[in-house]
């Protein structure tokens, strides 16, 4: 996974800090997820030129700091190393589009309340099948890592960011109807 | 010298107040001896397994003030298991039961439990001061027992503790009849405090000058805190997060502007940059800057910090500084004279870091810098030269490359060079510590030029042992020695046996040194503690074999034979 993910990212990924400590960093993260993430979005290897000194960087000998210092910077790292997964999304017809941190949400709903407010407007995503409202008049989907566009809120939300690769707001009528 | 009556003899030894005077007034003749004896007021123990408490108290009955200390230095990085030793109890002990009227102790690496400090309490009707630096084995509770029956108490001073927190809201044992508090500072506590009970106590101690919150205390509390308190001289902020639009953050920098006379700040354990402008006004007068515990302030916030203190004498950082940074302190700071810049990443490479520039530019910009600890990425034999010859004034001078044998990025060579400017130029050089690549060579230089040298730390470095040998016969000052993970053996080891003896203390680990080295020298040297810490190997096994590397080797001069604490994974040969 993580090998394909890397060249698909470096161009969605174009925000990401290309802050070596994320390369380096040892997983404390909550979620797996943003551990296979990161290393597959890594795209250089161990800091530096210097890839021997990695274990030596990690030991807790080493840089010879006192332990509630190093405490206190660990619990730093951990908070500023929250994982960013920013994708480019477009409504339809507007020819500026917008970049969302997907990682910053916790799953499709959170999303869809960010993206209503980015675009002012209501937005149709899979979970609301069946209930098709005259005032919904978007829909969410997405191109996959395979080139097709699919409605956004199929699939689990872990699957569906291992897999999407950008966003788009489409016109309404004849994709909604279900 | 008999027609001096003793109470002039006193009074003119009161002047004295270095323990060196006063220990080499003890040996001019015996009557000079018994008045020092008598009025000798503090005395320090730089290992508390030196020596006694017994002893301690025949020979000096009526001191007042102890500095104790336990662990060897490299015990800060977890080279030394827990249970170790360097309790304090036996001495609080030995004080309570021969009616010590003990005032003041100050401890560092030491294992305090709650009992010692409930026995502190009880024990000493006059005890004013404590200070705990880089102690372990208490809780809240102890603090609790501190705070309610020391009456008189002045300073309680926590520092780098690790402390467990109990929950017992130890701050509000303190009885509203103190009011003596002159220092307070416990911002390594991890817990709450009761927030009233905070600010009543600060309230009603008019005379307290040193201050340092834990980040339990916010920014509110904080504000009610520094309008009852506006003569602090040294404050330590806890929490600093709000919101800048807020009542509370403007009545804080009203009340801020009133505290004209803080000199010394630290903490901002938490911090939300855009509430630093209250805090440039006291920057103005600062003289001591420590945000070594603030990984929150970085980037152009830590800069416009910084180009408010012009007066800065202290500065301790963390190296998201950067190189950029320090040049900004460089032409800000022109009285600094000491500079500590600590990693902000323990995990990797972090955003920005410090090279040898940044040093450069300090030493160009702060002639009067005298004492550096400086984690870097890189340094250069050329930069070390320059930094030598601008600043010839150092006393103590800590380098560490964060990759240890990186030699000289530009040249590709051994550090050896750099270092040697430094002894050479700094004459009164009494702490150094080596990094990157070294050979032998910077150890001849160290030999040669270092005569003040008290303490040497040694990391990866040397060839063979030619290189430890150098210091130990050019180094006549030496007290300390610890060298880790270089390739020192039995031969440098026994050269000279008698040199420990004249030293306090020698710490090999992860050397070449083997199990029958260390018995031989502890067999020449019965005053010497020569204690070897295994903690892989079980006494039960198969006796160790002489020719076995020793993993950790402690040795300490001694009046007292080998300690009676030691645990299981500690031989004493």
């Amino acid at each position: 996974m993580g090998s394909c993910r890397s060249t698909d990212s470096s161009s969605s990924s174009s925000n990401h800090p290309t802050d070596l400590s994320f390369a380096s960093s040892v997983s404390l993260s909550k979620s797996d997820l943003s551990t296979d993430l990161r290393l597959g979005l890594s795209i250089s290897t161990c800091h530096d030129q210097h890839s021997t000194s990695c274990p030596r960087e990690q030991a807790s000998d080493w840089p010879p700091i006192k332990p509630l210092l190093r405490k206190a910077l660990a619990a730093e790292e951990e908070e500023d190393n929250h994982p960013t997964f920013f994708v480019k999304v477009y409504m339809e017809g507007i020819p500026i589009g917008r970049k969302l941190d997907l990682l910053a949400h916790q799953g499709y709903c959170d999303v869809i309340t960010t993206l209503d407010h980015m675009f002012s407007t209501n937005i149709l995503w899979a979970k609301e099948d069946g209930v098709m409202h005259s005032e919904k008049c978007h829909v969410l989907t997405y191109q996959d890592k395979e080139g097709d566009w699919m409605m956004v809120g199929d699939v689990p939300w872990e699957m569906f960011l291992n897999t999407v690769k950008r966003l788009k707001i489409s016109r309404p009528a004849e994709k909604c109807l279900y | 010298m008999n027609y001096f009556p003793e109470e002039v003899l006193e009074h003119v030894f009161d002047f004295l107040t270095s323990h060196r005077d006063r220990n080499a007034v003890s040996l001019v003749c015996k009557s000079w001896y018994m008045v020092e004896k008598f009025s000798r007021d503090s005395v320090f123990i730089g290992n508390c397994y030196a020596i006694s408490p017994e002893r301690l108290i025949e020979r000096f009955p009526r001191f007042r003030s102890l500095t104790l200390k336990g662990k060897p230095h490299f015990a800060d990085f977890n080279l030394v298991p827990n249970d170790w030793g360097g309790f304090v109890y036996p001495w609080i002990e030995a004080m309570a039961i021969s009616g010590v009227n003990l005032e003041e102790l100050k401890l560092k690496r030491m294992v305090v439990s709650d009992e010692s400090l409930d026995l502190l309490s009880r024990s000493f009707v006059n005890f004013k001061s404590l200070i705990l630096v880089s102690c372990e084995g208490f809780t809240t509770d102890g603090l609790a027992a501190i705070a309610s029956n020391c009456r008189f108490l002045r300073e309680l001073d926590l520092q780098e503790n690790e402390v467990e927190d109990h929950k017992g809201q130890w701050l509000s044992c303190f009885p509203d009849s103190c009011t003596s508090l002159v220092s307070l500072n416990f911002a390594c506590l991890k817990g709450e405090v009761n927030l009233a009970s905070l600010e009543r106590l600060v309230a009603r101690c008019c005379n307290l000058k040193s201050l340092s919150l834990n980040h339990g205390v916010p920014l509110d509390a904080l504000q009610k805190i520094l309008v009852q308190a506006p003569q602090l001289v040294d404050l330590g902020i806890g929490s600093y997060v709000h919101d800048p639009d807020s009542e509370t953050y403007h009545k804080l920098k009203c009340a801020i502007q009133k505290c004209t006379s803080i000199r010394s700040l630290s903490g901002f354990l938490d911090v939300a940059p855009p509430c630093l402008p209250a805090v440039y006004q006291i920057c103005l007068n600062v003289t001591s800057l420590n945000l070594s515990y603030a990984p929150g302030i970085h980037g152009t916030e830590l800069i416009k910090l910084i180009q408010h203190c012009r007066k800065l004498q202290r500065l301790w950082i963390l190296d998201c500084i950067g190189d950029k940074g320090l040049g900004v302190v460089a032409s800000t700071c022109k009285e600094l004279q000491e500079l500590r810049v600590f990693p902000s990443y323990v995990f990797g490479v972090g955003r920005a870091a410090v090279t040898e520039e940044g040093l450069v530019a300090i030493s160009a910009g702060c002639p009067k810098l005298h004492s550096l600890l400086y984690f870097c990425h890189q340094m250069t034999n050329a930069a070390l030269i320059a930094v030598a010859k601008n600043c010839p004034n150092f006393y103590r001078f800590r380098l560490c490359i964060l990759d240890p044998t990186k030699p000289d990025p530009v040249t590709m060579e051994p550090l050896d060079e750099g270092f040697g400017a430094i002894v050479q130029s700094s004459k009164s050089l009494r702490r150094l510590s080596l990094s990157g690549l070294l050979t032998d060579r910077v150890f001849l230089y160290i030999g040669m030029y270092a005569e003040q040298l008290e303490m040497l730390s040694i990391a990866f470095a040397g060839d063979s042992d030619k290189g430890m040998l150098y210091v130990l016969n050019g180094c006549k000052k030496l007290k300390k020695l610890e060298i880790r993970d270089s390739p020192f053996g039995n031969g440098a080891l026994l050269t000279d046996v008698g040199k420990y003896e004249a030293m306090r203390s020698l710490w090999m680990s992860s050397c070449e040194v083997t199990l029958e080295g260390c018995k031989t020298l502890a067999k020449k040297m019965p005053r010497l503690n020569v204690e070897i810490i295994n903690e892989k190997q079980q006494l039960e096994a198969s006796p160790p074999d002489d020719r076995q590397k020793v993993e950790k080797m402690y040795l300490y001069r001694t009046l007292v034979g080998p300690r009676r604490d030691a645990p299981d994974f500690v031989w004493t040969l």
